[in-house]
């Protein structure tokens, strides 16, 4: 059993107080909107108010503005925007700055530059825009219709690109045909909006005598947009210098470079003055990524017994107006990630990204993951229904035993190290201790629903970034110094959005120089001083692939300390230990030099052993051998009201390994916020179009995220498999509450109410929306 | 998202404030708790020539409780009437509804007569007003006229209240010796309503003597139930009569679908909400 | 009065208001948001603006003693009253009791949402209030999108009960 361990005396595995949370505490927080410089304006970005036309007259003459650019002006002054992630024939790879052609809401098209953001705003109002609109197609699968109406008519399709992950169809098809039974469903996972309670926003300051453009950015990625935007503005890389403050949250809708924070850059050099963009609530519904939007038409073959023999999908993805950074990454991982912590012979997808009318589709917690979890985890359920047997049993059943780790699944996944069994086991047994409601009302039905995952984290080795597509390197750097005063600063190119990391990474080197927590700063986010990062803080990463060059610089730096203090002991090295600050030799406690003052001795350069550098500052650049599995399994009670169509989640438990916990409070912290935005997607989010393509929910009144009282108290149990292949053992944290958490819901959904549980195929499970489902079953009010 | 450009005035007096709108009516918006105008402002949705801040107008700001109504000056904050000993004491319906009314930082800022006077087709307090009988209180520099709940509401977002006019106040009967009670269906609690009820019962001996039923999310402004009320007098409230009633009001109604619910939905909801408040032990509140 | 005595949105007005216990006085823009005012105005950013229409909490403030969104006021309205923001609530040094508990019970991640939060309990707990039994209608009127809620309950459950000083 490895239920987490206690480590007595240990900074890794403490739960320590977070080192950023004073100040946050305090209103002393500096988010990017709280950064103002002298003789700062502001900036508005005009946007497309339609979603599918030309811009035929962008006549900015009478605004009033200090600065406005059209379409042309920024076209003629950037370059287009690299996608990153790109499949296999993928038609566009670029996005144009200033494209007069249009193709959805919020498309930006103007930046328009005032004393105050009101201003702005006003000027922005007295800018001439004439469009000649197009037919508008916003649904993926009208998308592929004959006659649908063609974002880029010299294709002749809206297929954007169309690639296989895992078995050739062939292959798929023959395992299908050799199982005694096929579970075929159509599942659809709706459009998310990321929703980070800061919006994007940068302030951007032109040094004409330097030559140089500092942008203050809230980003998940300061280095790559530092990149793109040199790209973008015909910069070197070195004349850009991109400081992420406190981010106020992230979730993956800032981990890239976009069109307004060029154009905001651009009206700075232009002007020679800082200037200052924060994008507001409505804008965020349009301007920042969405993410999800799939349509599967999946099938899970199984044998007599209940054996799980294949398991297939034909992804119909909506990447929105043109790919996104990522494109259609997120589709490629949930064929990726499908099967699961589950044995298949075969597992096969075919994936289709689809251009639309709409905001394109990039990253957000759960990336591919939770829609994976979602076909898999509902097809498990009805096929558990359809052969009459518990799903959790079914599940055991086929789940990849701890003793057939490592295992690669037929879409190329080594899963490492874990238990999956134990820790499905490990939830079933702390969902049978719940007490269950005593509540007789007949009206009201009741269910306990799993959910299952294996989650691909700490992306990831460099040369598999190449096999996919994905043009990033993988690797993470750590810098750890210990100062002349003995005081530590760690250094990393990832980033701080909320998850904790200055304070695990400090605890890491903590931990392995052996001086308190409060010795130690973080540093992270500007890229004059982080070093290079090229993925920053995505894809549960961090801690695994930053937190293992952490770990491996700062034993680097404490053997060279015990090194030199041995020299000035005249003792070996394995014989000394740190007791309490100060070198000592084992067994001869006279002896002693302090941590202060070998760090002072070494930074003159004296009394170091031959061959032995002066200064103590180790670089370590990490590059995974291998992407880090972490899994949990989840459990959700629900009560189904079958008149109002209420779903309230009444008990949630989760069992998670992520690897070595560094600091479990932090841990659960990331489970507890991912399993939210999970009852989000299960519950109420959903981003719509209407007529025209038309953005329906632009505010939170009508795109609902879950409040305090639709979140219940988790019960979270922890095991510990640390990664093999990682210094340090961890695997990435963020996304494992994400990902099955809706899939968990709704088969307590299906649980409770098994008269419409082939029918809950889409999210969100709203009262009107299940009201619909209970009333074609005959189940509602017939008082 | 930054207001437009307006003008702006805050009068010390009611006089002054009904001579601004006797002046610019036409072109102004109120401004009293700003928790519905502020939003539209900053979206730039609303675009008043004048905005007339009339939160300076402390004569607008008290309520009493007499022997037959509570009368709700238009500027007291919803906050400060649900924590009100007197009125939980004498109109716990008005409380209650109350409570649903957004969240507690709204409803510090938010006030009965701007609630009142905004007319959202599926708030609580106009259904409130219509189950009880109520009216509005609107003044102008040419004299103070009532209107029924039923004249004043006359669809979304609008009133019968003229632009030279002012609501000064909402006056909500008490039905001595009646029961009124108050249920919502909600996405989220302080979500506006999908649908909401308001009924008051009178029973004699296990029989009915009067019912009023007033939904909001259902059509325009808050509808009256007549039907169930009319069929609902002179019979007792078993399980049979009950059906009977939901049945009536269902097909009393004729609701908009949106991205909440189909029209079928909310159908449902009306006579599911009433089956509910009238017998509360048949299933929990749907709220 | 009559409509001569309007000032237009865009001139300028002298708001003078007490903040933080500080008799504070600026001009500002008619239309200035009192959130605005008190970030760009006044220096205050410890307030924070997720929404500006009033759904998400964040720029939550007191507003004599109440609280409520300052991205649906003006600051204008606040003329001859008093304001408490995020810094109002927060000792010289150190931490209130109840940021000391957020911070123990790890009740916030990305801060962002966190001084609406914590306008609001104090403000429900100088007015005398039971914060622990209005617990649920009090956060119901802020998103946090990163805690799940579940420790930023634990944290004002700590809070009531003393904190941790009062042994846990």
């Amino acid at each position: 059993m490895t239920v987490a361990p206690e480590r007595p005396a240990s900074l890794v595995g403490a739960r320590v107080r977070r080192v950023n949370d004073p100040r946050l505490l305090r209103g002393e927080g500096r988010y990017v909107d709280d950064v103002h410089v002298a003789g700062m304006v502001h900036a508005t970005i005009v946007r497309s108010p339609i979603a599918h036309g030309v811009l035929r007259t962008f006549d900015a003459s009478a605004c009033g503005a200090l600065l406005a650019l059209g379409p042309d002006e920024i076209a003629a002054a950037t370059r287009p925007l690299q996608c990153v992630w790109l499949a296999e024939g993928q038609r566009q790879t670029e996005v144009l700055l200033g494209d007069r052609r249009v193709r959805y809401v919020g498309q930006p098209v103007g930046v328009v530059v005032a004393l105050s953001r009101a201003a702005a705003e006003d000027a922005a109002e007295l800018i001439e825009l004439d469009y000649d609109e197009l037919p508008t197609v916003a649904d993926q699968e009208q998308a592929l219709r004959d006659g649908a109406p063609l974002l880029q008519p010299e294709w002749g399709t809206n297929v954007a690109a169309d690639f296989r992950v895992g078995d050739d169809a062939e292959t798929v098809e023959a395992a299908m045909a050799r199982a005694a039974r096929v579970v075929e469903r159509r599942l659809v996972i709706p459009r998310i909006v990321p929703s980070p309670m800061e919006t994007r926003g940068v302030v951007a300051s032109w040094d004409a005598n330097l030559r140089e453009l500092t942008v203050w950015s809230s980003t998940q990625t300061p280095h790559h947009v530092r990149d793109h935007l040199a790209t973008s503005l015909r910069l070197s890389a070195d004349q850009v210098r991109v400081i992420a403050p406190d981010l106020g949250g992230g979730f993956g809708s800032k981990e890239h470079l976009y069109p307004d924070e060029v154009m905001v850059s651009l009206a700075s050099m232009r002007l020679g003055r800082p200037v200052k963009w924060i994008e507001d609530r409505v804008e965020h519904f349009t301007a920042t990524m969405h993410a999800r939007d799939a349509v599967h038409y999946a099938r899970l073959g199984m044998d007599e017994d209940g054996r799980f023999v294949a398991i297939a999908s034909d992804v119909i993805g909506n990447l929105g107006a043109h790919p996104s950074n990522v494109g259609t990454g997120p589709f490629r991982i949930s064929g990726s990630m499908l099967p699961g912590p589950y044995r298949f012979s075969s597992a096969g997808v075919r994936v289709r990204g689809v251009l639309t009318n709409t905001t394109p589709t990039g990253a957000y917690r759960g990336f591919g993951m939770q829609e994976a979890a979602w076909v898999r985890e509902r097809l498990v359920d009805e096929a558990a229904r359809e052969l009459g047997v518990d799903p959790v049993e079914l599940r055991l059943m086929n789940m990849v035993r701890e003793d057939e780790l490592p295992h690669t699944t037929p879409t190329l996944q080594d899963y490492d190290s874990g238990d999956y069994v134990e820790g499905l086991s490990m939830l079933r047994d702390m969902v049978s201790k719940r007490e269950v409601p005593s509540d007789a009302n007949p009206r009201i039905r009741r269910g306990v629903g799993y959910g299952s995952q294996v989650e691909f984290t700490g992306l990831g080795p460099s040369p598999v970034q190449k096999i996919v597509g994905f043009h990033l390197g993988g690797f993470e750097t750590g810098v750890v110094r210990v100062d002349p005063d003995g005081s530590v600063v760690v250094s990393s190119g990832v980033m701080g959005m909320g998850q904790g990391i200055e304070t695990t990474l400090a605890q890491i080197a903590a931990d392995k120089l052996g001086v308190p927590l409060e010795k130690v700063r973080v540093t992270l986010g500007d890229t004059k001083v982080a070093p290079y990062s090229a993925s920053g803080s995505i894809a549960s990463r961090s801690m695994t692939v930053g937190g293992g060059a952490v770990t491996r610089a700062s034993i680097a730096l404490s053997d060279k300390m015990r090194r030199i203090a041995a020299h000035q002991m005249e003792a070996d090295a394995g014989d000394v230990e740190l007791v309490d600050g100060v070198f000592r030799v084992k067994g001869v406690p006279s002896t002693g030099v302090a941590f202060g003052d070998v760090a002072a001795s070494t930074w003159l350069g004296w009394d170091l052993p031959p061959g032995e550098e002066a200064g103590l500052e180790v670089k370590d650049m990490h590059e995974p051998a291998n992407i880090s599995y972490s899994y949990s399994s989840h459990a959700a009670a629900v009560a189904v009201d079958l008149d109002t169509g209420k779903v309230h989640i009444e008990g949630y438990w989760v069992t998670h390994d992520s690897g070595t916990v560094i600091n479990p409070m932090i841990v659960d912290g990331q489970v507890m916020g991912g399993v939210a935005q999970g009852i989000g997607i299960a519950l109420y989010e959903k981003m719509t179009y209407g007529e025209a393509a038309q953005p329906t929910t632009t505010s939170f009144l009508d795109y609902l995220v879950p409040l305090s009282g639709d979140v219940p108290d988790l019960v979270i149990g922890h095991t510990e498999h640390p990664a093999p292949h990682i210094p340090g053992g961890m695997k990435g944290a963020g996304e494992g509450g994400t990902i099955p958490a809706p899939a968990t819901v709704a088969n307590a959904v299906a649980a409770a109410v098994p008269e419409i549980a082939g029918k809950v195929l889409e999210t969100p499970l709203s009262p009107g929306r299940m009201w619909e489902l209970l009333h074609e079953a005959g189940l509602h009010d017939r008082l | 998202m930054k207001p437009g450009a307006f003008e702006y005035v805050a009068p010390e007096s009611l006089e002054a404030a009904l001579a601004v709108l006797t002046d610019r009516g036409e072109d102004a918006s109120i401004l009293s708790g700003g928790q519905s105008l502020l939003p539209l402002l900053n979206m730039r949705l609303a675009r008043p020539e004048v905005l007339l801040d009339i939160n300076r107008l402390g004569e607008l700001a008290t309520w009493e409780v007499t022997g037959d109504e509570v009368r709700v000056g238009a500027l007291v904050r919803a906050a400060r009437l649900e924590r009100d000993a007197e009125v939980l004491a004498t109109l716990p319906v008005l409380p209650e509804a109350i409570s649903h009314i957004g969240h507690p930082q709204i409803r510090n800022r938010t006030t009965v007569g701007g609630n009142v006077a905004h007319a959202d087709p599926s708030s609580e307090l106009p259904g409130v007003l219509a189950a009880l009988d109520g009216s509005v209180e609107l003044r102008s520099q040419s004299g103070t006229r009532t209107l029924s709940w039923d004249e004043f509401f006359v669809s979304v977002f609008t009133t019968a209240r003229e632009p030279e006019e002012l609501v000064i106040g909402v006056r909500f009967p008490l039905l001595r010796g009646w029961d009124v009670r108050f249920t919502e269906m909600a996405r989220r609690h302080g979500d506006f309503p999908i649908v909401a009820l308001t009924v008051a019962v009178q029973e004699d001996g296990g029989v009915l003597t009067g019912l009023r039923a007033a939904a909001t999310g259902v059509a325009d402004r808050p509808v009256r139930l007549t039907e169930v009320e009319q069929a609902a007098t002179g019979r007792s409230l078993d399980d049979a009569v009950i059906a009977d009633l939901a049945g009536l009001a269902r097909d009393a109604v004729d609701p908009q679908p949106d991205g909440a619910g189909s029209a079928e939905y909310r159908k449902h909801l009306v006579g599911t909400l009433l089956s509910r408040v009238l017998a509360p032990e048949l299933g929990r509140s749907a709220a | 009065m009559t409509i001569d005595d309007t000032v237009t949105g865009v001139d300028l007005c002298e708001v003078t208001v007490i903040v933080n216990g500080q008799l504070r006085r600026a001009r500002t823009e008619v239309r200035t948001l009192l959130s605005d005012f008190l970030r760009h105005d006044l220096g205050l950013t410890g307030t924070h603006v997720g929404c500006e229409h009033g759904a998400c909490g964040a720029c939550t403030v007191l507003v004599d003693g109440t609280a409520v969104r300052a991205c649906l006021m003006l600051a204008v309205q606040v003329d001859g009253g008093e304001v408490t923001t995020v810094e109002g609530i927060t000792p010289d040094e150190g931490l209130s009791p109840l940021q000391d508990a957020m911070w123990a019970e790890h009740g916030l991640q990305c801060g962002f949402c966190t001084p609406g939060i914590l306008c609001s309990v104090e403000g429900a707990a100088r007015a005398g209030e039971n914060v622990g039994e209005r617990l649920d209608d009090l956060l119901g009127g802020h998103i946090c999108r990163c805690t799940g809620y579940q420790n930023v309950r634990a944290a004002v459950r700590l809070y009531c009960a003393g904190g941790q000083e009062a042994g846990r």
